[in-house]
């Protein structure tokens, strides 16, 4: 990963990522606790739960979805500024499960001054399946 | 000639990609030695007569098409050469139209309506037909390549065409920008609008194919 990406460094079609990871139970208990301290079993912590609404296990919760689509655009660069990110949810996300986040570059706003560069991201599971497809814009810094 | 034959821009609800981009990428693609000649705009239940986007696209040389997604029946289908009589005698927003009264109307007023990724659960024609569904004798296509397929689904789709002897067509499904042309239509003829389009789908002279690598 490049730590220190500038805006002229980067070309439409740039890949992004790919980021390899898991959500553990852990993981979505932690993101939860941060605005409920006593957590209560849901579709997002039990899969008894989870299962009671349909489901077949516990899944991530939506807000935690977007915020690990928003890191595979800023642990890009350490120079990276999101401005913005739009998902759409195609598939629930399980627990536990392997995940792999990228990005690519689509657009690259020169107008004016503007760093901004507009980028595809998506979430895949291991068979390759979109679970969570989204666009973000984010800015570089120019060259010093 | 190559068209992608599926794509969604931000008039379908979960799409997050504009005409606009789309075009751009097509321009990204082409100058990374990639062929792709033009896509369709195959929104989900809706359809635009006033929408004109020749300006775009004559002004890159893409050819950009419009048609749409239905939902029926019977599942999804892809609708090209929509016209005034067709958008008069069927509601695009009717979740649960008849299929084969799409696939009639679309005879009889100078469309094709064409299963779109057949193979998918509970939204793929090869499921309904499997379970005992018949009629359809016009429909001679279905969608082979779809570029959202999941694990299996192309699979049943070949399995389909096989059994039953359709063509098939090819299409990305694109619901963002970087998605369009992963999976097209090699045509035969030059296309040049959507009554062109209907005539060579319904000649058969067309072969589904991905973007190559």
């Amino acid at each position: 990963m490049k730590k220190n990406l500038y805006f002229e460094d980067v070309e439409i079609g740039d890949d992004i990522g790919p980021i390899k990871r898991s959500v553990t139970d852990e993981d979505v208990i932690e993101f939860i606790s941060v605005r409920e301290k006593k957590i209560t079993p849901s579709r997002f912590t039990s899969k008894e739960v989870a299962n009671s609404e349909g489901l077949p296990e516990a899944i991530v919760p939506g807000p935690m979805n977007i915020a690990l689509m928003a890191q595979v655009l800023t642990d890009w660069s350490d120079t990276v500024c999101l401005l913005k990110i739009d998902v759409v949810f195609r598939q629930t996300v399980p627990h536990n499960k392997g995940l792999t986040f990228s990005g690519i570059v689509t657009d690259k706003d020169e107008t004016g001054g503007s760093t901004k560069l507009g980028c595809d991201v998506v979430m895949e599971n291991s068979d390759e399946v979109k679970l969570v497809i989204g666009t973000g814009v984010i800015s570089l810094p120019n060259k010093p | 000639m190559l068209l992608d034959l599926h794509t969604h821009s931000v008039a379908s609800d979960d799409s997050r990609a504009t005409v606009e981009q789309y075009i751009k990428w097509v321009n990204v693609l082409r100058r990374k030695g990639k062929s792709i000649d033009g896509f369709v705009l195959t929104e989900h239940r809706q359809f635009d007569h006033d929408k004109n986007y020749a300006s775009l696209a004559s002004d890159d040389g893409i050819i950009i098409l419009k048609g749409a997604e239905l939902d029926t029946d019977t599942g999804h289908f892809l609708v090209y050469g929509i016209s005034e009589e067709i958008t008069g005698e069927l509601d695009f927003s009717d979740v649960n139209m008849s299929a084969q009264n799409l696939v009639d109307i679309c005879d009889s007023y100078g469309g094709i309506a064409i299963p779109a990724h057949p193979g998918r659960a509970g939204i793929g024609f090869a499921e309904y037909l499997d379970g005992g569904v018949t009629g359809f004798e016009t429909v001679k296509s279905v969608e082979q390549l779809n570029g959202s397929n999941r694990p299996g689904e192309g699979e049943k789709a070949e399995s389909l065409i096989k059994a039953k002897g359709y063509l098939g067509t090819g299409g990305s499904d694109a619901h963002i920008v970087s998605a369009i042309g992963t999976c097209m239509t090699s045509f035969e003829k030059e296309i040049k609008n959507e009554s062109d389009l209907v005539q060579e789908l319904r000649r058969g002279r067309f072969t589904a194919v991905r973007l190559e690598s």
